[in-house]
C-alpha cells in the first residue's frame, strides 16, 4: 500500500506545533500583565485560610523559627508568602530567628527585613531582643538533627559571627522550646525539619513551591503540618487576607493568563491530534479502496 | 593506614555503629544514649563541614590540572576558579556590604531567578505535549489536568466557583492517596535499602566493587 | 495523635510500633538475603530499559549521560550511585562514552569523589580502564542552576543517545528531562518527590516511581538472593494497604483500636 505524500496542513501543525510557540506565547501573556498589572479579582483557597488561622494564633513573645530552605531562584516563587507571613508575625510581636539551608540564602533575610522595615520600626523591633539572623545553619541532616537536640551545641553565633548568648535564643535548648516553625521551602532541608522537629511535636507551617504541594499535603492532613501555603498563589491569597498587596497579588494576572494560555495550547493539540489522525485514517481507507 | 581505613569490613562496622547511635535513641528512653547520639551528630556535622572544604580543595586542584593540560574548555575552569577565589576573598572582607553583597544581589540573584523562571516554559511545553487524549487513561489525565489547571488560575474562582469543589475533591482523594502511597513506598524502600547498605550489600555506594 | 493502648518501659511513648516494624523489616531483609530464597519479583520497566538505552546509544555511536542528583549522601543519592555503577559497567562493556555531570550543590561536592571511584571501578571490572576518562565527570559548579546550565548545554552539544537521571534531583529535573526529550535521547528518570514524579512522567520515556529507585541495586544484581530482598518492600506495602483498609473499616464502625495501636 502506498501512502500519498502528506503535507498535513493546519491540523498537522496543531498536532505537532513547535514548543517554541508555547514559550513565546507564555512569555508574552505573563510579562505583559507584570509590566502593566490589571488587578483582576482572585479567590482564596481553604488551605490559605487554614494557614492564616494558625498565624492569627501567634502570641506576643512567641519564639518563631523562620527557616528559609531556598536559594534565590525559588525565593521568587515564595517571596510573597514569606513577606506576608513576616508582616503578620511582626504585628503579633513574635520573636523571630532566621535560619537558612543554602549558602545563597544567607543574604535573603536581609531582603525580608528590608521589606517589612516599616512594621518592624513601628513595633520597636530590636536585633537580638526581637529577631536574629543565624545564617547558614542547616547544611545537612546531621546539623538539623543536632540543633533539634542541643541548639546551642550547634549554633553559637549569628551570620556575622556575633555570639548569640544574651539574645532571646537563650530560652532555646531543643525542639520543644520553639513555639512555631515557619518553613519557606523549595525542598532543601524541609524533610529534615519535619523529621527532627514537627514529627516530635514542634508546631510547623509551610510555604512551598508549586511542585512540592502534592508531597507535603499528606503532612497537613495527618496534623504534622498545621498549615500549607501553596506557592506564589498562596502568598497572593495571604496578602489578600491580611489586606497588604505585594509581589504575589501583582503577579496573579500573569499567573491566570499563563494557565489559560496553557489550556488553549492543550486544546489546540488535542483538536489537531484528532483531526490529523482522522484525516490520515480517511486517506488510508480511500487508498485501500 | 590508608589501606586500613579503606578496608570494607571496617567501613561497614563504622557505618553500623553510627547508625545504631542515631537510630536507637529515637526509640529508646536511655539518656546516656541520647547524649552520645547528640555528640555523634554534632561531630558528624563538623566532619561534613571539613569534608566540604576538602572537596573544594580537591576540585581546585583538579581545575588547575585541567588548565595546565589545556583540556577542552579549560578557560571555563579558569573562570570558575577565579570566581571561587574572588568570592572567598570578598566574603572575608564583608558580607553585609561591599563586593560580596553586590555580586550576590546583582549577579547571582538575577541569574538564578531567570534560570528558575525558565522552568515554567519547560513545564508548559511538557504539559502541552503530554496531555493528548490518546486512550481512556490519557483522557482521564487530560480531564483532571484541565480541571486542576483551570482551578489553579486565581481568576477562575472569582467568577466560576464550580471548578473549586471538583479540583479540591480530586486533590484530596486521588491526589492525596497517591501522595500518601508514594510516601509509604519511598519510606519502605529507604528502610530496605538502608538495611542492605548496612549489611554491605550495596558496595557501590562506598565506591567499592563486589569483589573487594 | 490518638491515645496509646499501652506504654512500654524504656521506649519513648508513641514509638513502640514503629520500632517493631523497623526491626521486623530489617530481620526479613536479613532472612531473605541469608537464606538465599528464590522468589519471583515484578519487572520494573524503568530499570529494564537501562540496558536497552545504553545498548541503543552504543549502536548509534552516541554517548550516555547518567547523573545521580545534586544532594548530599541521602538515600536518593545512594540509590542514584547504585544505578550509576550499573550504567558505568554497561557503558564499559558496550564501549559507549559515559558522561556524568556532577555538582549542583555544596553537598554534592562530597559525593563527587565517590561517583568518580564508582565509575573507575566499573571500568576496571570490565577490563576497560583505558576507556575511563575523569574529564567525562565534569563538575558544573556547586550552584543548582549553574549546574543545570552546564548539563543542558552538554546535552545540546553532544546529543546523547540516552539520559539516565536518578538520585536527588529537585526542580532542575524538568530542565534535564525536557531537554533530553528535545534532543531525541531515551529518557529514564526518577523523582524524589511526587510533584516531580507527575511532571517527569509526562516528559520521560521511562520513570522510576517511589521505592523502585532505592531497589535498583538489588534488582540489577545478578545474585538472586539480593533480588529477593525486594520482596520485603512488597510485603510491607501489602501490610500498609491492609492497615489502611482495616483502619477505614474500623473507624467507620466507630472502633479506634487500630488507631490507638499504631499510636503506641
Amino acid at each position: 500500500m502506498m501512502m500519498a505524500k502528506d503535507s498535513g496542513g493546519i491540523l498537522k501543525w496543531m498536532a505537532e506545533y513547535d514548543r517554541r510557540y508555547v514559550y513565546l506565547v507564555l512569555f508574552l501573556v505573563m510579562v505583559g500583565p507584570l509590566l502593566r498589572p490589571i488587578g483582576m479579582p482572585i479567590s482564596v483557597s481553604p488551605d490559605t485560610v487554614q494557614y492564616y488561622n494558625v498565624l492569627q494564633q501567634v502570641q506576643p513573645g512567641d519564639k518563631v523559627f523562620f527557616t528559609l530552605n531556598t536559594e534565590f531562584s525559588g525565593y521568587n516563587e515564595i517571596q510573597s508568602g514569606i513577606i506576608a507571613t513576616m508582616r503578620v508575625l511582626v504585628e503579633k510581636h513574635a520573636r523571630i530567628a532566621f535560619g537558612v539551608a543554602h549558602v545563597e540564602a544567607t543574604v535573603i533575610p536581609e531582603l525580608i527585613v528590608k521589606a517589612v522595615q516599616a512594621e518592624m520600626t513601628a513595633n520597636d523591633y530590636q536585633y537580638g531582643r526581637d529577631y536574629i539572623i543565624l545564617g547558614y545553619i542547616f547544611p545537612n541532616e546531621a546539623a538539623v538533627a543536632a540543633g533539634a537536640q542541643d541548639f546551642h551545641g550547634v549554633v553559637t553565633q549569628d551570620w556575622l559571627g556575633r555570639p548569640i548568648a544574651g539574645t532571646f535564643l537563650d530560652e532555646i535548648d531543643d525542639w520543644e522550646d520553639w513555639d512555631l516553625i515557619a518553613d519557606f521551602t523549595t525542598g532543601i532541608a524541609t524533610s529534615f525539619l519535619i523529621n527532627h522537629y514537627a514529627l516530635r511535636g514542634t508546631p510547623m507551617i509551610m510555604n512551598c513551591i508549586g511542585i512540592m504541594i502534592a508531597s507535603e499535603k499528606p503532612y497537613v492532613d495527618s496534623g504534622v503540618l498545621l498549615g500549607l501555603l501553596q506557592s506564589m498563589r498562596g502568598g497572593a491569597e495571604l496578602e489578600f487576607l491580611i489586606g497588604r498587596p505585594g509581589p504575589g497579588l501583582t503577579a496573579m494576572d500573569g499567573f491566570s493568563f499563563g494557565h489559560y494560555a496553557l489550556i488553549i495550547f492543550i486544546l489546540i493539540g488535542n483538536v489537531g491530534y484528532f483531526g490529523y489522525t482522522r484525516q490520515q485514517q480517511m486517506r488510508v481507507d480511500r487508498e485501500a479502496k | 593506614m590508608a589501606e586500613i581505613l579503606k578496608n570494607r569490613q571496617l567501613q561497614i562496622i563504622v557505618m553500623l555503629l553510627s547508625f545504631l547511635f542515631v537510630f536507637l535513641p529515637y526509640f529508646l528512653n536511655v539518656p546516656q544514649l541520647n547524649t552520645a547520639s547528640t555528640k555523634l551528630i554534632t561531630i558528624t556535622s563538623i566532619v561534613t563541614a571539613f569534608t566540604v572544604a576538602l572537596a573544594v580543595l580537591a576540585q581546585f586542584r583538579r581545575g588547575i590540572n585541567i588548565i595546565n593540560r589545556r583540556s577542552r574548555g579549560w578557560y571555563f575552569k579558569a573562570y570558575m576558579l577565579m570566581t571561587l577565589v574572588l568570592m572567598l576573598g570578598f566574603s572575608l572582607i564583608s558580607r553585609e556590604t561591599g563586593p560580596y553583597h553586590w555580586v550576590m544581589f546583582a549577579v547571582v540573584n538575577p541569574l538564578s531567578s531567570v534560570n528558575y523562571g525558565i522552568l515554567a516554559f519547560y513545564m508548559a511545553s511538557t504539559a502541552a505535549r503530554a496531555f493528548r487524549a490518546r486512550n481512556t487513561k490519557a483522557l482521564l489525565l487530560l480531564l483532571s489536568g484541565f480541571i486542576v489547571l483551570i482551578y489553579q488560575a486565581p481568576l477562575t474562582g472569582a467568577y466560576f466557583t464550580g471548578f473549586e469543589p471538583i479540583a479540591l475533591y480530586l486533590g484530596s482523594t486521588f491526589g492525596l492517596a497517591a501522595g500518601r502511597m508514594f510516601l509509604i513506598s519511598v519510606t519502605v524502600g529507604a528502610i530496605v535499602f538502608g538495611v542492605r547498605v548496612i549489611m554491605g550489600n550495596e558496595p557501590s555506594v562506598l565506591g567499592l566493587s563486589k569483589e573487594e | 495523635m490518638a491515645d496509646m493502648l499501652f506504654s512500654v518501659p524504656g521506649i519513648i511513648n508513641g514509638r513502640f510500633i514503629g520500632f517493631l516494624l523497623d526491626i521486623a523489616m530489617a530481620a526479613l531483609v536479613y532472612y531473605y538475603i541469608k537464606t538465599r530464597k528464590m522468589v519471583h519479583i515484578r519487572r520494573v520497566p524503568g530499570l529494564d530499559a537501562i540496558e536497552e538505552a545504553v545498548g541503543r546509544s552504543a549502536e548509534m555511536g552516541k554517548p550516555v549521560i547518567c547523573s545521580f542528583g545534586i544532594g548530599g549522601f541521602t538515600y536518593w543519592t545512594l540509590a542514584g550511585l547504585s544505578i550509576l555503577s550499573h550504567v558505568a559497567r554497561l557503558s564499559a562493556k558496550t564501549g559507549s562514552r559515559l558522561i556524568v555531570p556532577t555538582g549542583g550543590g555544596d553537598q554534592a561536592l562530597i559525593v563527587r569523589p565517590v561517583a568518580e571511584e564508582i565509575v573507575k571501578t566499573a571500568y576496571t571490572m570490565e577490563g576497560a580502564e583505558d576507556q575511563y576518562n575523569p574529564d567525562d565527570l565534569p563538575f558544573y559548579s556547586g550552584q543548582q542552576y549553574a549546574y543545570i546550565g552546564g548539563y543542558v548545554g552538554v546535552m545540546q552539544r553532544i546529543r546523547p543517545g540516552s539520559v539516565i537521571m536518578t538520585g536527588s534531583h529537585a526542580s532542575e529535573a524538568m530542565n534535564i528531562a525536557e531537554t533530553s526529550n528535545a534532543v531525541g535521547a531515551i529518557t529514564i528518570t526518577s523523582g524524589s518527590y511526587i510533584g516531580n514524579v507527575a511532571a517527569l512522567a509526562c516528559a520521560s520515556d521511562y520513570i522510576l516511581i517511589g521505592e523502585e529507585a532505592p531497589a535498583a541495586g538489588a534488582y540489577l544484581s545478578e545474585d538472586p538472593s539480593q533480588r529477593a530482598s525486594i520482596r520485603v518492600q512488597d510485603l510491607f506495602k501489602w501490610l500498609a494497604i491492609a492497615i489502611v483498609v482495616l483502619g477505614i473499616a474500623a473507624r467507620s464502625l466507630g472502633n479506634d483500636f487500630l488507631l490507638r495501636l499504631l499510636s503506641t
